[in-house]
C-alpha cells in the first residue's frame, strides 16, 4: 500500500504520531488551528513512535518499532522511504541536524545513540554505554549540541554532548522520574522536558542551569515540542495534544484527535529554518 | 481532498462498526481512519501497540484485540511490549522470561508471578559443593545440584555426620566412634 501526503499549507505545523499514522495541526500565533488538523500520512502497518522534521528539504522523519525502521517522506508529496532497517530494535527518539545534514536516534533495547547522514549512510554508534531506557533526543545545530533523556527508574537523567560525541555530561539528574519528552527551542535557547513520573513540564537554559517548573500535576506526557510561547505535549491518559503557555505556566488548549487512541512523539515543522551556520561545512 | 474523510464514490466505508474511511489520492486506496479502540490498519485488521489478537481472523480464528498479558513483568512506560499478533511479551523485566514473562530466567529461581521486584533470585550455587553448572538450580525452590553428602540450597555445607567440603569432591563421613562421642 502506498500512503500519500497532502501538501501542507504554508506556516508552522505540529506533527504527531498516533499508531499507524502521522497527523498535523497548523499553528497560528495563539495556538492550534484545530479545525484544520488532518492526517498527513497513513502508515497502517507501522507503530510510529518518534517524529522529527528537516526544515531545509521539508521532510518528515520517523521511527517505527514494528519494522523496526527509520523512514522519511517529503511534505510536498512522495512515497515514504525506509532509510535505516538493519541493526535496530526499539528506536524511540530521533533528532535532525538540518545544518550538518545528519540525524541522531536512540534505541532503548540496544541501549545506544547513533548518528547517520540524512539518507541513512555513514552510520556510526555515538554512545553505547550508560544508557538504560534512552528515549527523547533533540539537537541544537547552531551550537553543535545534542540533548537526550534516559527514563531508567533507578537513575533517570538528561544528558548532553557535542554532536561529534565528545564532552558527554549529565545536565539534570535530580528530581526526575520518567522524562519521556524533550524539546529545544533555538529562539529562546531553552531546553524543556515533560516527565510522566513527576508529572511536570520543566525548562532550563543549558548554559545557565536555571531550572524552572512550567506546569505540574499533568497526567501522562510522552512527547513535547515547542513553538513560540507555547509548549505542546502528547498525553497517554488524555489521548490528546495539550498546549501550555510557557510564561503563564498553564494549559491553554486541548486537541482531541478524531481517533481516540494513544499518541506518541510530536515535533514542530517550522515554516522557515531557525537561523544558524554550519561550521563544519568547509571540511 | 480525499484525505479528509469522504468515502470514494459514495460507497459505505469497508470499516468495522461503521467507522469512517478516506481515499488516498494517487492510488485510490481506501483506508479506515477511525478504527474501534485497540485497532489500526487499512481495515482495522491489526491490534494497536499494547494489544494483541487478530480481529478480522486473517491468520486463523478471529481473536479480539486484548491488552498485552505479561503478568505485570513489563514496564508501563515501555512501548512495543508484546507482539501484536501472538501476544508474546518482548520486554520481560525482573529476570523473568517466557511468552508471558511467566518463568524465571535460566540461572534464577522463584515465582515469576509474585508482586515484588525480587521475584527471581540468582541461583548463585556454591562452586565448592555443586555438581555441574553454577547457573543450574530448580526453577522454583532454587535447589542447586550438590556433590556427595553436601547440602543447603546453594550446596554450601556438609550434611550432618559429614565434614570437610572439598571443591569437586563433596564431604567426608565423620566416622565418630559412637561409644565415645555425643554426635
Amino acid at each position: 500500500p502506498r500512503p500519500d501526503i497532502t501538501p501542507l499549507p504554508a506556516g508552522t505545523h505540529l506533527l504527531f504520531a498516533q499508531s499507524g499514522k502521522i497527523e498535523h495541526i497548523p499553528l497560528e500565533s495563539q495556538g492550534m488551528k484545530k479545525s484544520e488538523a488532518k492526517t498527513l500520512l497513513h502508515l497502517p502497518g507501522m507503530v510510529v513512535i518518534a517524529v522529527a522534521y528537516d526544515c531545509v528539504d521539508k521532510m518528515v522523519y520517523w521511527t517505527d518499532i514494528t519494522g523496526p525502521s527509520i523512514s522519511r517522506a517529503s511534505l510536498s508529496g512522495g512515497e515514504p522511504v525506509a532509510i535505516v532497517r538493519a541493526d535496530l530494535e526499539s528506536p524511540e527518539g530521533i533528532a535532525i541536524d538540518h545544518l550538518g545534514r545528519n540525524m541522531f536516534w536512540t534505541d532503548s533495547m540496544r541501549d545506544r545513540i547513533e548518528v547517520a547522514a540524512l539518507d541513512g549512510s555513514k552510520r556510526r554508534v555515538l554512545f553505547d554505554t550508560e544508557l538504560v531506557n534512552p528515549r527523547p533526543i533533540v539537537a541544537d545545530p547552531a551550537n553543535g549540541h545534542l540533548y537526550w533523556a534516559d527514563w531508567n527508574r533507578d537513575a533517570p537523567k538528561i544528558e548532553t554532548s557535542y554532536m561529534d560525541g565528545t564532552n558527554r555530561k549529565i545536565l539534570v539528574k535530580d528530581n526526575l522520574g520518567l522524562p519521556n519528552g524533550l524539546t529545544y527551542d533555538p529562539r529562546t535557547s531553552l531546553l524543556c522536558w515533560a516527565d510522566a513520573g513527576t508529572r511536570k513540564v520543566e525548562c532550563m537554559s543549558p548554559s545557565q542551569g536555571d531550572r524552572r517548573k512550567v506546569v505540574e500535576g499533568i497526567q501522562y506526557p510522552f512527547g513535547i515540542a515547542s513553538s513560540g510561547r507555547n509548549l505542546y505535549y502528547t498525553d497517554w491518559r488524555r489521548d490528546a495534544v495539550l498546549a501550555v503557555d510557557r510564561s503563564a505556566g498553564k494549559e491553554m488548549e486541548e486537541f482531541l484527535p478524531q481517533k481516540r487512541s494513544r499518541l506518541y512523539g510530536i515535533a514542530t515543522a517550522y515554516a522557515q529554518c531557525p537561523s544558524g551556520q554550519n561550521y563544519c561545512a568547509v571540511n | 481532498n480525499a484525505l479528509t474523510g469522504s468515502p470514494g464514490d459514495c460507497q459505505p466505508c469497508p470499516c468495522p462498526e461503521q467507522t469512517s474511511c478516506a481515499q488516498v489520492p494517487v492510488t485510490g486506496e481506501v483506508v479506515c481512519t477511525n478504527c474501534p479502540p485497540g485497532r489500526r490498519g487499512t481495515r482495522c485488521e491489526i491490534c494497536d501497540d499494547g494489544f494483541y489478537g487478530d480481529p478480522l481472523g486473517r491468520n486463523g480464528i478471529a481473536r479480539p484485540c486484548t491488552v498485552c498479558d505479561c503478568h505485570g513483568n513489563v514496564d508501563p512506560n515501555a512501548v512495543g511490549v508484546c507482539d501484536h499478533l501472538t501476544g508474546r511479551c518482548l520486554k520481560c523485566l525482573y529476570h523473568t522470561e517466557g511468552d508471558h514473562c511467566q518463568h524465571c530466567q535460566q540461572g534464577y529461581y522463584g515465582n515469576a508471578l509474585d508482586q515484588n521486584a525480587n521475584k527471581c533470585k540468582p541461583c548463585s550455587c556454591n562452586p565448592a559443593g555443586t555438581a555441574g553448572d553454577l547457573d543450574d538450580c530448580h526453577p522454583h525452590s532454587g535447589q542447586c545440584f550438590c556433590l556427595g553428602h553436601v547440602t543447603g540450597r546453594d550446596c554450601g555445607h556438609c550434611r550432618i555426620g559429614y565434614f570437610n567440603l572439598r571443591p569437586g569432591q563433596g564431604c567426608e563421613r565423620c566416622n565418630c566412634n559412637p561409644i565415645g562421642s555425643s554426635s
